[in-house]
């Protein structure tokens, strides 16, 4: 019997071939094996949507029902879920294939985290009350939708600064990797999606929390270290439109920020607590 | 003359987008800060942790309550002030692209855009003229002729608002700050404890240990909790009745997640707990050896029967130290302070005594309080109008960027052909518009330069 616990397990090997494969297009410069790397990529991902769809209906046979993003163990396979998508989008849009190794390694070692760890529990459990409305779906996928794209975006970032720090060969120009002043637009293009969802992810939060607790605001750490990567990305793209910051720059910031987005994400459970410190239930 | 030039000089300062930056990164830092440092913490809590430099470093900078200090209100403020004048001094230039007509186009500057195509039309000028509209409304938008002597000029653009859009993001931050500020002026955030079968107007106000009084009462018909089959709490829910001018005019089920508001405030199902309602006890009397059963309802006095001495139950807590539930009796004797002492409730404990009497609980019975957050917020629909700006602007901003294309087109007199000159440019995501602009040109090139009657080259 299939369970979702199988396809998930799975989905986290076919994202280790898939980064492999993209390294490997990039290193021995063969679009077969970049084409490889996407047809497993999407594979991986159809296989890990239905593993979440199913993970959905099981909680509904174990009388729980609750869409799977409640706990740790959830938000890191919808993470895993979310960059791959996000990056197989970008990658159809712009018809570059040559930067899905990092996204595609990011998305295995989400998965692998979440199912290796023994801090994170795959159980499903029933959701506590405060958990227990519409919100909690739209809060949590428009936060992750962000912080995928902000991944994307480090992926891209580091490449970009990967690439400048070469010294100009002959090479290069076969290399498949896109122009830096391409690698830079597509930069600025994630950081301005992921700050749209980012912003959603605050802002339903926001509504969210003043719903359960009358407090749309109350600098619980979560909540701060969310707008401490806001205000990082404002900044980043403030330099980049009013200040003409280009390139290097603008990865380095995207870098903190994406520093900042894996300490809201995992820093602020572990060592700091607050309200959502539920999310970190074993 | 020296005070005008100072605020001129902040004026410039606050206008610059350093400045922007500067205030994110500094908000940002401050509020790394903020999580680090334990918030809400009073000095004595502090004595525990840190040194006396320390404890003097984190009060007079207020770090333990940074998000209220002056200062870190100062750096919002400045960020407000800094949005306004960057608005003052941007937003006129930019609304000048929308009054302004068109001026004449002169096909040198267009050639020195960084974005721009001459070309020759083997065409007539008013035949390349139809053409040039007819592929250009198919490919971008409808192009709008100018009226220009001679030669053909026309203009077409494309997200004309989108450069309004960071406007309304501006706008948007005010308007939660307004909304947050308006929140903290006019409104109240508290806490109610209501007993099960009771009714209060109280309410402690949060962050003070003053309280206020509700214009109508809310009683608490019935609080209850229920498990899961693993023992997790799946739903806390209190059975409320409001009561206004002794009316009863509401009756509502409130659960976590699902607020009453009535009369402009509103209430949360927050916590729950339970109070002592009376206990039960056995008085032995160590002198006389009398032992004497009471029921003393929490927090009166009952009178010793038999004696002159007078017994309260001050105090009740469901958990001491891991010793279970302890209550704190005293014992007011005539002429005397009143003497008191903790006593184990769940235990036979030796030194469950107070002055001459040893002291047993036979019974304690509680009743379940529902704990409800209560507040008033009048500025709060600001922040929802803010935060709908916010999120319009931010994603107009990322789906719609500003494209326009200049074309001009004259006659080269004698050999009947046409020179046409082409240019563009985008506020953002230039490289995609490069693109579009590269094939629409190679296309017009491509059409324009085939002959009447002939094939394509």
């Amino acid at each position: 019997m299939i369970t979702s616990s199988i396809l998930l397990a799975i989905t986290t090997f076919a994202y280790l071939l898939c980064a492999l494969l993209y390294l490997a297009g990039v290193i021995f410069r063969r679009r077969s094996i970049l084409l490889w790397g996407s047809v497993t990529g999407a594979a991986a991902l159809a296989i890990q949507m239905a593993g979440i769809i199913l993970r959905w209906w099981e909680s509904y046979q174990m009388g729980y029902g609750h869409a799977p993003l409640s706990n740790l163990y959830e938000s890191l396979v919808f993470a895993a879920w979310a960059i791959m998508l996000i990056y197989l989008i970008m990658e159809h849009r712009t018809k570059q294939r040559a930067l899905g190794m990092f996204p595609a390694l990011f998305a295995f070692l989400a998965m692998a985290y979440a199912s290796f760890s023994t801090g994170v529990s795959s159980k499903i459990q029933p959701l506590l009350p405060a958990l227990k409305s519409n919100w909690l779906i739209a809060h949590v996928v428009t936060c992750f939708i962000g912080y995928a794209a902000f991944a994307v975006s480090f992926g891209i970032s580091i490449l970009y600064i990967t690439s400048k720090s070469k010294p100009e060969t002959g090479e290069s120009a076969h290399s498949l990797l896109p122009h830096p002043r391409q690698l830079d637009e597509f930069n600025y293009q994630m950081v301005l999606f992921g700050f749209l969802w980012l912003s959603l992810g605050i802002i339903t939060g926001s509504v969210w929390a003043d719903l359960a607790w009358g407090a749309y605001w109350s600098w619980d750490p979560k909540e701060t270290w969310s707008l401490i990567t806001w205000l990082i990305y404002a900044a980043l793209l403030h330099a980049r439109t009013m200040k003409g910051w280009r390139g290097s720059r603008v990865a380095w910031l995207s870098i903190i920020g994406f520093g900042c987005v894996l300490f809201t994400y995992f820093g602020v459970n572990f060592l700091l607590g607050g309200l959502h410190s539920y999310a970190n239930m074993k | 003359m020296q005070e005008k030039g100072f605020w001129r000089g902040l004026y410039q300062k606050l206008a610059s987008p350093k400045l922007t930056v500067a205030i994110f990164l500094v908000l940002a830092a401050a509020s790394v800060v903020g999580t680090l440092m334990p918030q809400g913490l009073g000095v004595a809590e502090l004595q525990g942790h840190y040194g006396q430099r320390a404890i003097w470093f984190i009060t007079t900078f207020g770090l333990n309550d940074l998000y209220h200090t002056g200062w870190f209100r100062l750096l919002l403020l400045s960020l407000c002030a800094n949005l306004v004048v960057c608005t003052v001094e941007r937003l006129p230039r930019t609304l000048k692209i929308y009054r302004r007509r068109e001026e004449p186009l002169d096909p040198q500057k267009l050639a020195k855009y960084s974005l721009n195509r001459q070309f020759t039309s083997k065409f007539s000028r008013d035949e390349t003229e139809a053409r040039l509209t007819g592929i250009i409304s198919e490919e971008f938008s409808a192009l709008q002729m100018l009226d220009e002597d001679g030669h053909a000029a026309g203009v077409v653009e494309k997200g004309r608002w989108s450069p309004l859009m960071v406007y309304v993001v501006h706008l948007s931050v005010l308007l939660v700050l307004c909304g947050a500020l308006i929140g903290s002026m006019f409104g109240f955030k508290g806490f109610m404890n209501i007993l099960e079968g009771e009714a209060t107007n109280e309410v402690m106000l949060e962050g003070s240990d003053r309280s206020m009084n509700l214009p109508f009462q809310v009683r608490c018909d019935k609080f209850d909790v229920s498990y899961y089959d693993n023992g997790m709490p799946r739903e806390f829910r209190s059975d409320l009745t409001l009561i206004h001018d002794g009316k009863e005019v509401l009756k509502r089920e409130l659960r976590v997640n699902d607020p009453l508001t009535y009369d402009g405030i509103t209430f949360y199902q927050a916590s729950y707990g339970a109070m002592l309602r009376d206990v039960e006890v056995e008085l032995a009397d160590r002198e006389s050896g009398a032992v004497r059963r009471l029921i003393i309802p929490f927090r009166e006095w009952v009178n010793i029967p038999g004696t002159k001495d007078r017994a309260q139950i001050l105090r009740f807590d469901e958990d001491f130290r891991g010793l279970g539930p302890v209550m704190v009796m005293i014992i007011s004797r005539a002429g005397g302070e009143p003497v008191g002492a903790r006593i184990l409730i769940d235990r036979d404990f030796h030194g469950n005594r107070v002055e001459n009497y040893n002291v047993r609980v036979l019974r304690a019975t509680r009743i379940p309080y529902t704990g409800l957050q209560v507040k008033q917020d009048p500025g709060v629909w600001l922040v929802w109008l803010g935060f709908a700006a916010m999120l319009v602007g931010i994603g107009l901003i990322y789906y719609v960027s500003h494209r326009k294309l200049w074309v001009w087109a004259a006659a080269d007199a004698g050999k009947g052909t046409t020179n046409v000159v082409i240019a563009g440019r985008a506020n953002k995501n230039e490289i995609s518009f490069e693109r579009d602009f590269g094939r629409l040109c190679d296309r017009l090139q491509a059409e324009l330069r085939q002959e009447k009657g002939e094939g394509k080259p």
